[in-house]
């Protein structure tokens, strides 16, 4: 891998998180309904509704507001949610970080028990516990997270009252207290991985099992573990890398529910908000950041890429 | 008054005493006692299910809001569970024999969280903020006809009106008339989108908009004997599976409001107890009067008569609300007259839409917002209850912003959901008066007018109550709207919690009345 392989991947980033700006800028312009009256609310007289609007700058051509918007994402300035005057950097960011908290304790939980639960599989194929496996995985894809994470609350934290329901309590504020209220929403968000995950490990290992490098480590009299684990996982772990890489981008924002249920204030829950409330700037800011992180990690997985497999050859 | 709705509510009243005597009756006397002086210290941890967007009470829309305003500042008054005016900065007020002007005598001593004091130059600051356009306060339109506002010395302040207004002590107890200092009224009102200086009970800890508010008590409060608590903590659960999850493992003590799908596993769970008031607020179905078909009262009148009222409670309400009669007002406003319940009569309303030209039924498109669900649900219950009648009725829901933007206000037949208001008078010119603030359903009725209006520049109470009954009945007859149903407010509580009640309004909480008596976790 050059280091102008790198250079380019990492422009054609810019360009993309570019293009998506103005997608994100053009879907807040034909949102249905007027923002200023989603805002202001039912008791907005026609003079207030006027003068938000042009607080907003809603009454500029569309080109001007995307801008001035632009100007002020290049120097670090997202502007005020209107919905709480709070500012808008900090806010996103801060619900960023929570759900990156969840995003990788979830995806390093998920990997300590996808990993070898996907090579016990494989290696056991065809027998009673690939079965069992194969059966308890397909139930673990199937059920929503909604599913899961309610059940899982009514079990853990109603029923034996282990664990602390929902809710959210920041690390720095309490780190016990904080440990506890990830469990649950953890344990939920990897159940959903594991699935998945260790299903591609074991379909993947079972191919690399079967195949003419294998065979030439055994013919030679390798250990069936450095077969396993020294020629055939390695290979078979490569679709991994690109499966984790989306999971985060997913954890990130496609886990509303999760959030919703455990009460995180997390980045998809605030954008959800952000919309509801016709909060411009909130939603292009949350959208922005999450379009950003799903093209690092996609940029970080190209790189892992090359670095993993080095008959890998990139121009 | 529907008396299989009667037998039920008794049934349940007996109930729910049975339920919370069989809890209290472990330590009944140490929580009598506890009641008869209520425990100081401790910290309350309050759930709610909507984020707390805004500080600055001025501003304020949702519930979650104004109950934080109402920790962190105090208005003239406050409104009582009855309905009536209670003094809070004001400790007593006259009007003019002609109710144009009000006095109001102002409490001493009296200090903002920050130590200045609070006279009646930071009233008149904070009125004269509240009734600029610019500010965009709801409580602009909301506190009665205010023309001007001045102070007479340090402790008094006089309202001028535009027209006699017997109401005002009840509007000045607005949810958003709080009392900010003149300082902050006059120009820097941005500065309460982050902090908060008010006179109220408690003061403000931290503030994070979707997760969580913390409030301590403020040491100078003008009540010497309360707020009982030291701390109260008000978290945000989007969820109402979760926030039901978190009051019955004892994660919080208090959940502010219920919805009736969690309020029966809240009623079976140990150490819960749950709390349900009747309130003035209603779901109806909005005509556009002055446009056809719905401009020939006849179509009004067929269509509300075929509405089951008893089983619109059992399914808008999931059982936990009131058979609504058309009128605004139910038993839970001071000036409730009781009309003949309607009774579901299709071949009168066969009959009635015949006569208006539409033998051979009606179709129309009913519009409901998505927010809250119960508006659906009423609009399907319409659609199949008038099929009979011939009305072939298309529901079409929409998100709520939408509505808002294209329906609200301008359409000719959708759903409406509305608060209880105050007042009688809050209610009418709210929504049906010619002049009303939303006049939805553009029903311009002179008749109605005077009667309300005459009721706003009388002080007696016989009297209000006559021209009130007149106004009311006039609704039950002419139908503007149809309202099936009102709400019963629907809360849930840990046992220990001593000292809260659902304030019919929804709007009121008193949490400085609340304490925690035995059994009561250490927090924080």
């Amino acid at each position: 891998m050059s280091l102008a392989y790198a250079l380019r991947r990492c422009g054609l980033m810019v360009y993309t998180l570019l293009v998506v700006s103005i997608i994100v800028f053009g879907v807040t312009q034909i949102l249905p309904a007027d923002a200023a009256v989603v805002l202001l609310g039912e008791n907005a007289t026609p003079e207030q509704l006027a003068a938000l609007r042009d607080r907003l700058g809603l009454n500029d051509p569309a080109w001007q507001q995307y801008a001035r918007w632009l100007g002020g994402v290049l120097t670090g300035d997202f502007g005020i949610s209107v919905r709480t005057g709070q500012p808008v950097l900090p806010t996103i960011l801060d619900a960023l970080s929570r759900s990156l908290l969840l995003a990788l304790l979830s995806i390093g939980f998920m990997l300590v028990i996808a990993v070898p639960l996907g090579i016990a599989a494989a290696t056991r194929r065809g027998q009673l516990g690939d079965i069992a496996f194969g059966i308890v995985s397909y139930v673990g894809v199937s059920l929503p997270e909604f599913v899961t994470a309610t059940l899982i609350i009514l079990l853990l934290a109603d029923t034996f009252k282990l664990l602390p329901a929902t809710g959210y309590v920041p690390l720095g504020e309490d780190f016990v207290a904080g440990l506890k209220h990830l469990v649950l929403p953890v344990v939920t968000v990897s159940l959903i991985m594991v699935a998945h995950v260790s299903r591609m490990i074991r379909s993947e290992l079972v191919d690399a099992l079967h195949s003419d490098y294998v065979r030439a480590a055994r013919m030679k009299g390798l250990p069936e573990t450095r077969v396993v684990y020294g020629h055939a996982l390695r290979n078979a772990l490569l679709p991994t890398i690109t499966i984790v890489a989306l999971d985060v981008g997913y954890v990130l924002g496609g886990i509303i529910v999760v959030e919703e249920i455990f009460a995180i204030p997390g980045i998809g829950r605030q954008i959800i908000i952000a919309i509801q409330s016709r909060d411009l700037l909130m939603i292009q800011a949350g959208a922005l950041t999450l379009a950003t992180t799903y093209a690092v990690m996609n940029f970080l997985a190209d790189l892992a890429y090359a670095v993993v497999d080095k008959r890998i050859q990139y121009e | 008054m529907n008396s299989s709705w009667t037998i039920k509510r008794r049934a349940f009243l007996a109930g729910s005493a049975a339920f919370s005597a069989a809890i209290g009756a472990g330590v009944a006397p140490r929580s009598a006692m506890a009641q008869a002086a209520p425990r100081r210290g401790g910290t309350l941890r309050l759930s709610v299910d909507q984020a707390v967007a805004k500080l600055n009470p001025l501003l304020i829309r949702v519930n979650p809001e104004y109950l934080v305003a109402e920790l962190l500042y105090s208005g003239l008054t406050r409104l009582g569970t009855d309905m009536t005016p209670v003094p809070d900065l004001a400790e007593s007020w006259t009007p003019s024999p002609d109710l144009t002007e009000w006095t109001f005598k102002l409490r001493s001593g009296v200090v903002f969280h920050d130590g200045t004091p609070c006279t009646s130059a930071d009233v008149v600051a904070s009125f004269e903020a509240m009734l600029d356009a610019k500010t965009a306060s709801p409580a602009r339109n909301n506190i009665g006809p205010i023309d001007s506002v001045r102070a007479t010395g340090a402790d008094a302040v006089v309202f001028k009106l535009k027209s006699s207004y017997a109401d005002l002590p009840v509007m000045l107890a607005y949810t958003n008339a709080r009392i900010i200092p003149a300082a902050i009224a006059t120009g820097a009102l941005a500065r309460l989108d982050r902090e908060a200086i008010g006179t109220g009970p408690f003061r403000l800890v931290s503030y994070e908009p979707d997760r969580q508010v913390v409030v301590q008590r403020n040491e100078r409060y003008y009540d010497r004997a309360r707020p009982y608590l030291d701390r109260i903590e008000i978290v945000i659960y989007p969820d109402p599976t979760a926030e039901g999850s978190a009051l019955i493992s004892g994660a919080t003590d208090l959940m502010m409001l219920t919805l009736p799908t969690e309020y029966a596993r809240l009623r079976q769970a140990q150490g819960v107890k749950v709390l349900r008031t009747p309130s003035g607020q209603f779901c109806n179905v909005n005509f556009g009067c002055d446009a056809a078909p719905f401009n020939d009262v006849r179509v009004r009148q067929a269509l509300a008569l075929c509405v089951d009222r008893a089983a619109m409670v059992d399914f808008v309400s999931e059982g936990y609300g009131t058979p609504g009669n058309d009128s605004a007002l139910n038993s839970a406003y001071t000036y409730f007259v009781d009309q003949p319940m309607k009774k579901p009569d299709v071949a009168a309303a066969r009959k009635l839409l015949a006569d208006a030209g539409h033998a051979q039924g009606l179709k129309a498109t009913l519009i409901a917002s998505d927010r809250p669900a119960v508006r659906t649900q009423l609009a399907v219950a319409l659609r199949e209850m008038s099929k009979p009648a011939g009305f072939d009725i298309t529901v079409q829901t929409m998100p709520h912003a939408t509505y808002l933007d294209q329906v609200w206000k301008k359409g000719n037949f959708y759903i409406g959901f509305y608060n209880m208001q105050p007042t009688a008078d809050g209610i009418f010119s709210l929504l049906y008066t010619s002049n009303a603030t939303w006049n939805e359903t553009r029903w311009n009725n002179a008749a109605f007018d005077k009667a309300v209006f005459d009721a706003r520049a009388t002080i007696e109470p016989a009297k209000r109550r006559e021209l009130y009954g007149q106004a009311q009945a006039m609704m039950h007859r002419d139908v503007p709207s149809i309202i099936p149903v009102f709400f019963d407010l629907l809360a849930a509580q840990r046992s220990y919690v001593q000292g809260y009640n659902v304030h019919p309004r929804g709007a009121v909480f008193r949490l400085d009345y609340v304490s925690l008596g035995d059994g009561a976790p250490r927090r924080g």
